[in-house]
């Protein structure tokens, strides 16, 4: 291997808060091409700024930074095209795989960095091939990356880099939210580019990952600990000699063992039957489970097994098909006669609130008041207890887990570890007989897990029944009397929704989407023209034709339509009730009812739906993608005037890819407030506006997060806004799209010439 | 067009959300990566909450509230009339394709709302320009809401222009007065938090 150093930083320093406290205190580092080095230490240590330092991603306040032999920061401060430069080399892949999507295509999302580099189209081909063979992911090309799992997600994400040709890899964290197993296919790809000659920066604080290391370097508080060599590196950051002893120090005597059999059941969960919305199999079968009172349970299994759907399930947040579940002698799921499951009632869901605390995953994303305290304060306070026994609760909790000292800090300038320990906190005041607790720990680092470890053996000595989910064998055997183990009843769910069919696309499917854009605007604002029966049946005989040209399932179509029924229903009768010419066939009250009534009421329907139909044809046969390309090619001609039009397709684009994602994690907001008591359609105005807010600033404080990631993987795919780039779609219009354009006119001169005919 | 900007930011520059430790690439253009991102993710919430969408005047089932107004002007508030522009207009793009009248006119709305409070907050950013700001936005918009629907009604019902004033003082107008506070409201409650979270 040839010692060439790809990375140089001298007395590299980098304040967040303006040099009150440092966290790069002095790095001195030289990476040399071909190595692997791991970047170790404890949450808050400075590794993440680091591998953003070394990325190029940022620059620090003051040392020298050299970045494959470009001089990008010195005494003089930041060289742009220095940076610039470099960056084209290096990689980065960051913790939080969903953020680095910037695409609904695999293969689109790989292409965008080269795009960003303006390679030709053809070399964008080779390269996406290229490099999703690279990391496995060759057989998806064609998914939606967002439906894939955080493993397969993390290998995306790394051939987007290598697309770009990276030299040098740099991964923060990046199996820190993934299950053993994706952990181990992401190290498998690591070894292989490893063996290629990539230079790989790896942050990690799983000593397993540190096996294939060259050199591991321990940050402690912004500076170099230790730069161990290969050779003296056999002792990796195991749990010995840490202060973490002393903090799990109570508990260590032993568990008594509790005989499962013994204690009285407090959960008992009976045939239970649960399908995803669309979905072709069960995700479990007549699953039936007890747990003792006081039991400290684990629940394991892989990716997909459900356990979260059980969770959830528990906590009365989903229903399931069939089956029953009975906690505490409230009846959450009860069998009904037709066998199906049926949801409980107000009071019975307010009595479960109070017995049940629900630790859901990332539960540091529900944090919303001004002070710790006061984030934990909000479960009691919607209990009714007093203002002091609301003290009291709160003091508990945070002497449980240790953090009395962040009582007036304010929660979102906290560490991820330390945000994690305070969203217990919050569930843990609530003062619940049962606790379950949806993988607690991913994520976090040594000290943190310990201290989630110490309090929930603490709860166990108090009697609270524990049930946690976990990926980690050494959690489990830590902290739980038994295993519950939940097997795959279903194959992992990505294989069949997440692939698209490959067949050849439909007349309307394969038709050039800026044409398919304009037309199907120019169709659903000419059908609030029709004003006659027989325009209606024109239209309608259009409608079908486009369907049946796009290949598409009427049935299915009407299904997807099917909320808006209720809104067609409803625009009829209000035609019905405000038409007064006529003939009077009935009286409702004192409103007289017409036939012109009743036509009219149809004919408003029925062009209603015709709308929607071709809207939903639309929006069936085109992807985000090409709506966006179209978007952009559309809104081109503004350029000339000033517009930022790529930029603004761009963001567009974002935003179409980020949309579901804020939509599940509005809902789990929306679900964890509401198991810590907080309802919006109950209680005064004000407790309703106070609900709001506990749920609107977790939500825009989580876009605000994904921005922030977002921003970054953009920066590392040298996204720049005024560069030339290339597309790797490349929009034509055909023989087909001129036929279709040539149709609709034929179609919209005969609605308009029609009234004159009849 | 990239500057060395590292020691020329200033810090808490509320216009832009660009940050220091600048590199100078894409991130001190007129479009930085970080502008680009929290546009996205503003109109992307914006998206998601307009989806959410309920009547609260009982019997007047086709005037729905959606939160998504909160967005418009919280985005105008942090970074300006332009983000208040992008995420009114895109941010209601996804229901062109169900409900074309009805989409301009949440978009005209939105933009009657957004953008004159966020000019006003721009030249007075305390919390009386703020609450200037909001009445200010939501007067115009309730007469762009008005107009609006004066013209679009008649499109979904047949109704005539005259049929559709009749019913502003008992329907319109308590909906949109009624909109515009909570918008107002929460707006006021939320900002100096989320505030804070962008300018760390």
């Amino acid at each position: 291997m040839p010692n060439i150093p790809v990375i140089e930083l001298h007395d590299v320093r980098f304040s967040y808060d303006h040099g009150a406290t440092w966290a790069l205190d002095g790095v001195d580092l030289t990476i040399l091409q071909g190595e692997r080095v791991c970047l170790t230490g404890a949450n808050g240590s400075g590794k993440s700024t680091l591998s953003r330092v070394i990325a190029g991603l940022v620059a620090p306040d003051s040392g020298t930074v050299t970045l494959l032999g470009n001089v990008a920061f010195d005494d003089s401060g930041a060289h742009a095209d220095a940076y610039r430069t470099a960056r084209h080399g290096i990689g980065a892949v960051f913790q939080h795989p969903e953020d680095q999507i910037v695409t609904t295509i695999t293969e689109d999302d790989v292409a965008f960095g080269p795009e960003n580099l303006a390679i030709a189209h053809d070399g964008i081909a080779t390269r996406i091939t290229a490099s999703l063979e690279a990391v496995g992911m060759q057989d998806h090309r064609t998914a939606d990356p967002t439906r894939l799992s955080g493993g397969q997600q993390q290998r995306v994400a790394i051939a987007g880099m290598l697309a770009m040709d990276s030299k040098v890899l740099v991964l923060d964290e990046p199996t820190a939210m993934l299950d053993p197993q994706a952990r181990a296919d992401i190290m498998h790809v690591l070894d292989d580019l490893q063996d290629h000659g990539t230079t790989i920066v790896l942050v990690t604080h799983h000593a397993d990952e540190l096996i294939h290391a060259d050199r591991v370097i321990r940050l402690e508080q912004g500076r170099v600990a230790n730069a161990g060599s290969g050779v003296d590196r056999p002792q990796p950051p195991a749990p010995s000699a840490r202060s973490s002893r002393e903090v799990e120090g109570p508990a260590e005597s032993g568990l008594p063992q509790s005989d499962p059999i013994a204690s009285a059941p407090i959960i008992t969960v009976r045939d239970l039957t649960y399908r995803y919305p669309n979905a072709d199999s069960a995700v479990f079968e007549r699953l039936s489970l007890t747990i003792g009172r006081g039991e400290a349970v684990a629940l394991m299994g892989r990716n997909g097994a459900g356990k979260t759907t059980l969770a959830r399930m528990l906590c009365a947040l989903e229903t399931p098909q069939s089956g029953s579940i009975v906690i505490d002698g409230i009846p959450v799921a009860r069998t009904t006669g037709s066998g199906a499951s049926k949801p409980l009632s107000r009071k019975a869901r307010e009595d479960l609130r109070t017995t049940v605390g629900f630790v859901m995953q990332h539960p540091e994303r529900q944090l919303f008041a001004e002070t710790v305290a006061d984030d934990i304060a909000y479960g009691p306070r919607n209990q009714h207890l007093t203002e002091s026994q609301v003290r009291e609760r709160v003091e508990q909790a945070l002497r449980l887990l240790h953090i009395e000292h962040l009582r007036d800090r304010s929660p979102f300038d906290l560490s991820g570890g330390q945000q994690r320990l305070v969203a217990i906190a919050g569930v843990i005041a609530r003062n619940p007989r049962i606790l379950i607790m949806d993988e607690p720990t991913a994520g976090l680092d040594e000290q943190a897990t310990a201290r989630v470890h110490e309090l929930i053996r603490t709860l166990r000595a108090d009697g609270v029944t524990t049930l946690i989910i976990s990926h980690s064998q050494a959690e489990v055997d830590a902290i739980a009397d038994r295993t519950i183990t939940l097997e795959s009843q279903a194959p992992q769910k990505t294989s069949a929704a997440a692939r698209r069919n490959g067949h050849k696309p439909s007349f309307i499917g394969g038709l050039d989407p800026r044409v398919k854009m304009v037309s199907a605007l120019a169709l659903m604002f000419s059908a609030f023209a029709i004003n006659s029966g027989w325009q209606l049946l024109l239209a309608a005989i259009f409608t079908g034709a486009i369907i049946g040209a796009a290949g598409l399932n009427p049935w299915r179509l009407l299904g997807s339509v099917h909320m808006f029924l209720m809104l067609f229903v409803f625009c009829g009768l209000l035609n019905v009730f405000f038409v007064r010419s006529g003939t009077i066939v009935a009286r409702l009250g004192p409103i007289p009812i017409t036939d012109d009534g009743i036509a009219i009421a149809l004919l408003y329907a029925c062009r209603f739906a015709v709308v929607i139909v071709l809207g939903a044809t639309f929006l069936n046969t085109t992807t985000p993608t090409a709506m966006t390309d179209a978007f952009e090619s559309l809104l081109s001609p503004w350029r000339r005037f000033g517009m930022h039009t790529q930029e603004t397709a761009l963001v567009m684009s974002l935003a179409l890819r980020f949309l579901p994602t804020l939509g599940t994690e509005a809902k789990a907001i929306v679900d964890a407030q509401s198991a810590r008591g907080g309802v919006i359609e109950t209680g005064s105005p004000t407790q309703r506006i106070k609900a709001m807010t506990a749920i609107i600033i977790p939500v825009f404080a989580g876009a605000i997060r994904h921005a922030d990631n977002l921003s970054l993987a953009l920066d590392a795919r040298c996204y720049e806004e005024g560069a030339e780039r290339t597309h790797w779609r490349i929009m034509r219009i055909t023989m087909r799209d001129i036929i279709a354009m040539a149709a609709i006119v034929v179609y919209l001169v005969a609605l308009v010439a029609l009234p004159a005919l009849c | 067009m990239s500057v060395s900007s590292h020691s020329m930011q200033q810090p808490g520059n509320q216009s832009r959300p660009d940050n220091e430790h600048s590199t100078g690439v894409a991130d001190s253009g007129r479009w930085s990566t970080k502008r680009i991102a929290i546009y996205a993710l503003f109109v992307a919430l914006a998206m998601a909450v307009s989806f959410i969408e309920f009547p609260i005047i009982p019997g007047v089932q086709w005037l729905k509230y959606d939160p998504s107004g909160i967005v418009c002007l919280v985005a105008g508030f942090a970074f300006g009339p332009s983000a208040a522009v992008i995420v009114s207009v895109l941010g209601f793009i996804p229901h062109l394709f169900t409900n074309p009248w009805g989409t301009l006119m949440a978009v005209l709305v939105a933009l009657a709302l957004s953008v004159p409070a966020s000019l006003i907050y721009r030249r007075n950013k305390t919390r009386k320009g703020a609450l200037l700001g909001i009445v200010v936005g939501a007067l115009v918009a309730l007469a762009a809401a008005i107009v609006g629907n004066i013209i679009v009604t008649p499109f979904y019902a047949h109704m005539t222009a005259a049929q559709v004033v009749a019913l502003i003082i008992p329907a319109l107008l308590p909906f949109n007065v009624l909109k515009f506070t909570i918008h107002g409201v929460v707006t006021f409650l939320i900002y100096k938090p989320i505030s804070n979270l962008l300018n760390r």
